[in-house]
C-alpha cells in the first residue's frame, strides 16, 4: 500500500490504469435538469483536503502508548499546527486518527454519540466500552461507508485493554482492513517508525519484556526520525500511555506539545537526489 | 367526575362540552397514585429524588433505577406509569442527540424542553394514541446555569424552582415553599430533597421506599448528571431520619390546628 | 352485568387512570403454566411447567434461549414469547457483530420493555399477552429479570409468573437468603423445583415431561435440561407433588393450608382457566392498579 495518504484505496495504476476523473470531475452544465443529475454519477470523497499525518503506537509490558504530532497540511501547505488526532474514548481507550481531519472530526463526533449511549444510558454499572469494542465499531463504520463508495478518509489505530487486562492494540483504515499487532504505523510512520520499534519488540508476544521507559525511549527517537524525514510532520506531538497501576487500576496518562527534542540536522547536507542545488 | 357515562371521556382528543379533555385528565390520575419525585434547582445545580416504593422482598436493591440520564448534562425523574416514562426518556435522547448531530453542540435545557413539549402535546391530539400516563421532572445545567422544568400529560411545561408530582406532592410542595432557592446549596438541597422524600412517604406509609437521589452540579459533577455518591446518599438518609421523632410532635402540633 | 367502556383499547384511560386492555393482558400471563426463577451470586435458575393440550400431544416448550449467555422462561401466549425472544436474539447478535460482545442483560430486557411500551400507547396494536423470566449472566454478574406486558421490566432475586405463582413467590420469599447464599447450582435448582412445586394443583405432580430445567453462570453457558435429563434433578426432590396436597387429601385443594399469603386470588385463578372469559371486567375499585408498578 503507498502511504501517501491521497493515495489510499487506490486501485494501483500498474493493474487497472489509470483513473479516468472525468468521470467524477466533469462538471455541471448550465442547462442541468433534474432528470439530468439523476445520471450523472455522484460524487463522493476522491482524495482528503487536510490531512494528519502518522500515527504511532505500541505495546509495552504493561499497557500501550501512542502518539501523533499536531500538524494538519493542506496539501504541502503546513496549515495547522493545532490538531489533536489522539482521542480518549470511554475511560480506557485511545484512538488516534491519520487522514482527513474533517473525516476524523466525524468519527469524533460518532465516538461521542457511542460513548453516550453506551456509558451514558442506563448504565447498569461494570460493562463499559472497552478497546475491543471500540475497534470493533469503528471497523463496522468503515467498512459500511466504504461498501456505500464513500469511506472516511483514515488510518485508526485503538489502543487499551481486554476484559482480562492485557494490551489491546488493533488497526483499521478506510477500506475496512484491519489487523492487530504489538507496533502499528500509520502513513509514513509504517515506512520509518515500524523498523525501530521492531527493534525493541521484534515479533509480537516479545512486548512483554519491554517496560514503558524503553518503550517511551524509542517512541521519541521514532517522532523525531519522522520529523526529520516527513516533510507533512511537526516538531510538537501528543501522547498518549494506558498502563496499569500496582492494584490494577487504569491509568491514563494524556501528555500534550511534546516537544521533538535532541534535533540534529547534520545528516542533511550528505542527502542527495532531492533536486537540491547544491549536488 | 360528573362527566362519566356522558360519552365525552372515552376517545382522546374529543372536547366536552365545557371545554375539557377528559382522557388528558385521566392521565393525570395514573400520576397522582405513583411514588413522589420532586426536584431542586439550587444557585449551583439541580437535583432529582424519587421515592421509589418496595413492592416484594424479592427485588434487588439498589436497581431498576428510575432516574435516568437524557445527555450528559440533563437528568429526568418521573412519576406515573414508568414504561411510558421509558417512551419520554428515550424521545428526549433522540432529541438531545439529532440537537448535535447538526449543531454539535449539547442541547440547551430549555430547548429541549420546548421540543419535549411538542412531542408530549401530539399525544392529546389524535383518537389513535392516548397520552402520556406521566409527569416529568427534568433538571440539568447547561451555559446559562442551572434549569428545572415539570411537564405534564397536556404538555404542558413550566420552569421551576421547585417542583414535586406523584402521591406525596402536596406534602413536598409544601416542603418546597418553604426553601430559599437563592441561598440553596447543591449539597444542602441533597439532603432537603432526601428530608422532604421522607415527610412525602408520608402518604405511602404501609409501603417500604428506597431513596433515589441524582445530582447536577458544576463543581461536584462538572456539570454531568449522576447519581450522588454512596456517602453523600447516607448522609441525606441519615439527616432525613434523624429529627423524625421532632417532625411528628410538629405535624401533630400541626393536625390539631388544621382540626 | 355491568358494562366497562374503558376496557375496548389500549389508548383509553379509565376514570381512575387505569389502562384496562393493559391489565387484561396482564391476566393473560395468569392462564399460562408457571415458570419460576431465581439467583445466586454467580448463576440463575429458570424452571418451568410444561402443559400439553392433550394426552397424546407434546409439551408446550417453556424455556429459550438467546444466546450463551441469556435463556427466558415464558408464561402466557407462547407465539407472543416466540416474537420477542426472536427480536432479542437479533439485539444479541447485533451485539456480536457491532461491538464484538455479548448484549448486556439488563441492555437487553430493555430493548423489549420499549418495544411492549409501543404497543399500550397505540391505537391497532394489542398489548403482547406473555410474560417473561429473563434471566443472564455478564460482566456485571448473574441477572434475573420480570418482564411484563405493560414494558414494565424489574431485576429480582427470584420471581414467578404464571398459574398459581403466588405460591411459587412465598417460597421465595421464605427462603430467599438461603437461595442467595447457594454454593452449588444443584442446590439453586432444587430450591427452583421445589418453588415451582408449591404452585402445583393437586392431580399432577413433577415429571421429567412436564418440567424445564435451565441455568446459566460464571463459567456455564445457557442449557436446558427436558425430559430423561431433568431426571437427575428430579430424583433430589423429597418429592415430586405439592406439599399442601401430600399433608391433606381433601378435594378442595387451597383453603387446607393456613397459608395467608396464598390469596383467594389464586382460587379465582384456577377457575379462570376453565371457566372465565377475559372479556369480564374486574371491578373498577380502587387500588388494585397493576400497570403502576412502583405503587
Amino acid at each position: 500500500m503507498n502511504h501517501d495518504p491521497f493515495q489510499w484505496g487506490r486501485p494501483s495504476n500498474e493493474t487497472y490504469g489509470a483513473y479516468n476523473h472525468q468521470i467524477a470531475n466533469a462538471g455541471v452544465p448550465d442547462n442541468t435538469t433534474h432528470a439530468s443529475l439523476d445520471a450523472f454519477p455522484k460524487m463522493h470523497t476522491q482524495q482528503p483536503i487536510i490531512t494528519g499525518t502518522s500515527v504511532i503506537a505500541s505495546k509495552f509490558n504493561n499497557g500501550i502508548i501512542m502518539a501523533a504530532d499536531n500538524v494538519g497540511s493542506y496539501g504541502s501547505l503546513l496549515r495547522f499546527s493545532n490538531i489533536e488526532r489522539l482521542i480518549k474514548v470511554g475511560s480506557e481507550t485511545v484512538v488516534g486518527l491519520s487522514g482527513d481531519v474533517s473525516d476524523m472530526q466525524q468519527i469524533e463526533r460518532i465516538l461521542d454519540e457511542l460513548e453516550t449511549s453506551e456509558e451514558v444510558y442506563d448504565n447498569d454499572g461494570g460493562d463499559y466500552l472497552r478497546a475491543a469494542n471500540v475497534h470493533e465499531y469503528l471497523s463496522r463504520v468503515m467498512y459500511n461507508r466504504r461498501s456505500k463508495m464513500n469511506p472516511l478518509w483514515n488510518s485508526i489505530i485503538v489502543g487499551g485493554f481486554y476484559r482480562d487486562r492485557t494490551p489491546f492494540l488493533k488497526y483499521v483504515d478506510l477500506v475496512g482492513v484491519t489487523y492487530s499487532s504489538s507496533t502499528i504505523a500509520t502513513g509514513f510512520g509504517s515506512h520509518l517508525a515500524i523498523p525501530l520499534l521492531r527493534n525493541l519488540i521484534p515479533e509480537d508476544k516479545d512486548y512483554v519484556k519491554v517496560d514503558e521507559q524503553q518503550i517511551t525511549k524509542v517512541v521519541e527517537d521514532s517522532m523525531r526520525v519522522l520529523f526529520y524525514r516527513d516533510a507533512r510532520s511537526g516538531d510538537k506531538y501528543s501522547q498518549v500511555i494506558i498502563k496499569l497501576d500496582e492494584e490494577g487500576k487504569v491509568v491514563f496518562e494524556f501528555t500534550k506539545e511534546v516537544k521533538v527534542e535532541n534535533q540534529s540536522w547534520r545528516f542533511a547536507k550528505d542527502i542527495r537526489g532531492y533536486g537540491s542545488s547544491q549536488q | 367526575m360528573t362527566s362519566i357515562g356522558t360519552g365525552y371521556d372515552l376517545s382522546n382528543s374529543v372536547f366536552s362540552p365545557d371545554g375539557r379533555n377528559f382522557q388528558v385528565e385521566y392521565a393525570m390520575k395514573a400520576v397522582e397514585n405513583g411514588g413522589t419525585s420532586i426536584g431542586i434547582k439550587c444557585k449551583d445545580g439541580v437535583v432529582l429524588a424519587v421515592e421509589k416504593i418496595i413492592n416484594s422482598k424479592l427485588l434487588v436493591p439498589g436497581k431498576n433505577k428510575r432516574i435516568q440520564t437524557v445527555d450528559r448534562h440533563i437528568g429526568v425523574v418521573y412519576s406515573g406509569l414508568l414504561p411510558d416514562g421509558r417512551h419520554f426518556v428515550n424521545r428526549a435522547r433522540d432529541e438531545a442527540q439529532s440537537f448535535k448531530s447538526i449543531y454539535k453542540n449539547s442541547i440547551s435545557v430549555p430547548h429541549l424542553m420546548d421540543r419535549l413539549g411538542i412531542y408530549v402535546q401530539n399525544y392529546t391530539c389524535y383518537n389513535s394514541v392516548r397520552p402520556f400516563g406521566i409527569v416529568s421532572i427534568v433538571g440539568g445545567i447547561d451555559d446559562n446555569g442551572p434549569h428545572l422544568y415539570m411537564i405534564e400529560p397536556s404538555g404542558s411545561c413550566w420552569g421551576y424552582s421547585g417542583a414535586a408530582t406523584g402521591k406525596g406532592r402536596q406534602l413536598a410542595k409544601s416542603e418546597l415553599e418553604k426553601l430559599n432557592y437563592e441561598e440553596l446549596e447543591i449539597k444542602e438541597a441533597v439532603k432537603l430533597a432526601a428530608k422532604i422524600i421522607h415527610l412525602a412517604h408520608e402518604d405511602n406509609k404501609d409501603k417500604d421506599y428506597e431513596l433515589e437521589i441524582s445530582w447536577v452540579s458544576k463543581e461536584f459533577t462538572k456539570g454531568r448528571h449522576e447519581f450522588v455518591p454512596d456517602d453523600l446518599l447516607e448522609e441525606a438518609k441519615k439527616f432525613a431520619e434523624e429529627d423524625d421523632d421532632e417532625e411528628e410532635e410538629e405535624e401533630e402540633e400541626g393536625d390539631e390546628m388544621q382540626e | 352485568m355491568f358494562r366497562n367502556n374503558y376496557d375496548n383499547d389500549s389508548v383509553t384511560y379509565s376514570p381512575t387512570g387505569r389502562l384496562f386492555q393493559v391489565e387484561y393482558a396482564l391476566e393473560a400471563i395468569k392462564q399460562g403454566s408457571a415458570a419460576v426463577g431465581l439467583t445466586s451470586k454467580n448463576h440463575v435458575v429458570l424452571v418451568a411447567l410444561k402443559r400439553n393440550a392433550e394426552e397424546l400431544g407434546s409439551f408446550q416448550k417453556k424455556l429459550i434461549k438467546i444466546d450463551d449467555h441469556i435463556g427466558i422462561a415464558l408464561a402466557g401466549l407462547a407465539p407472543d414469547a416466540r416474537v420477542l425472544s426472536n427480536y432479542l436474539r437479533r439485539q444479541a447478535m447485533s451485539s456480536k457483530m457491532i461491538f464484538d460482545k455479548p448484549i448486556q442483560t439488563y441492555k437487553a430486557v430493555l430493548s423489549i420493555a420499549d418495544k411492549a411500551q409501543e404497543n399500550t400507547q397505540t391505537y391497532g396494536a394489542r398489548p403482547y399477552g406473555v410474560g417473561l423470566l429473563i434471566g443472564g449472566y455478564d460482566e456485571t454478574g448473574a441477572h434475573l429479570f420480570e418482564f411484563q406486558p405493560s414494558g414494565s421490566v424489574l431485576e429480582y432475586y427470584g420471581a414467578a409468573i404464571g398459574a398459581r405463582s403466588q405460591a411459587a413467590r412465598t417460597y421465595l420469599e421464605r427462603n430467599l437468603d438461603e437461595i442467595r447464599n447457594s454454593e452449588s447450582t444443584e442446590a439453586l435448582i432444587v430450591h427452583g423445583l421445589n418453588a415451582l412445586r408449591d404452585t402445583l394443583s393437586q392431580d399432577i405432580e413433577l415429571t421429567n415431561k412436564n418440567t424445564s430445567v435451565s441455568i446459566v453462570g460464571k463459567d456455564q453457558e445457557f442449557v436446558v435440561y427436558d425430559d430423561e435429563d431433568v431426571q437427575q434433578w428430579l430424583d433430589k426432590l423429597d418429592s415430586v407433588s405439592n406439599a399442601r396436597n401430600r399433608d391433606d387429601d381433601d378435594d378442595n385443594n387451597n383453603n387446607n393450608n393456613n397459608d395467608e399469603e396464598v390469596k383467594d386470588e389464586e382460587v379465582k385463578e384456577e377457575n379462570a382457566e376453565t371457566t372465565e372469559s377475559a372479556a369480564d371486567a374486574p371491578d373498577t375499585t380502587e387500588g388494585d392498579d397493576r400497570m403502576e408498578t412502583d405503587e
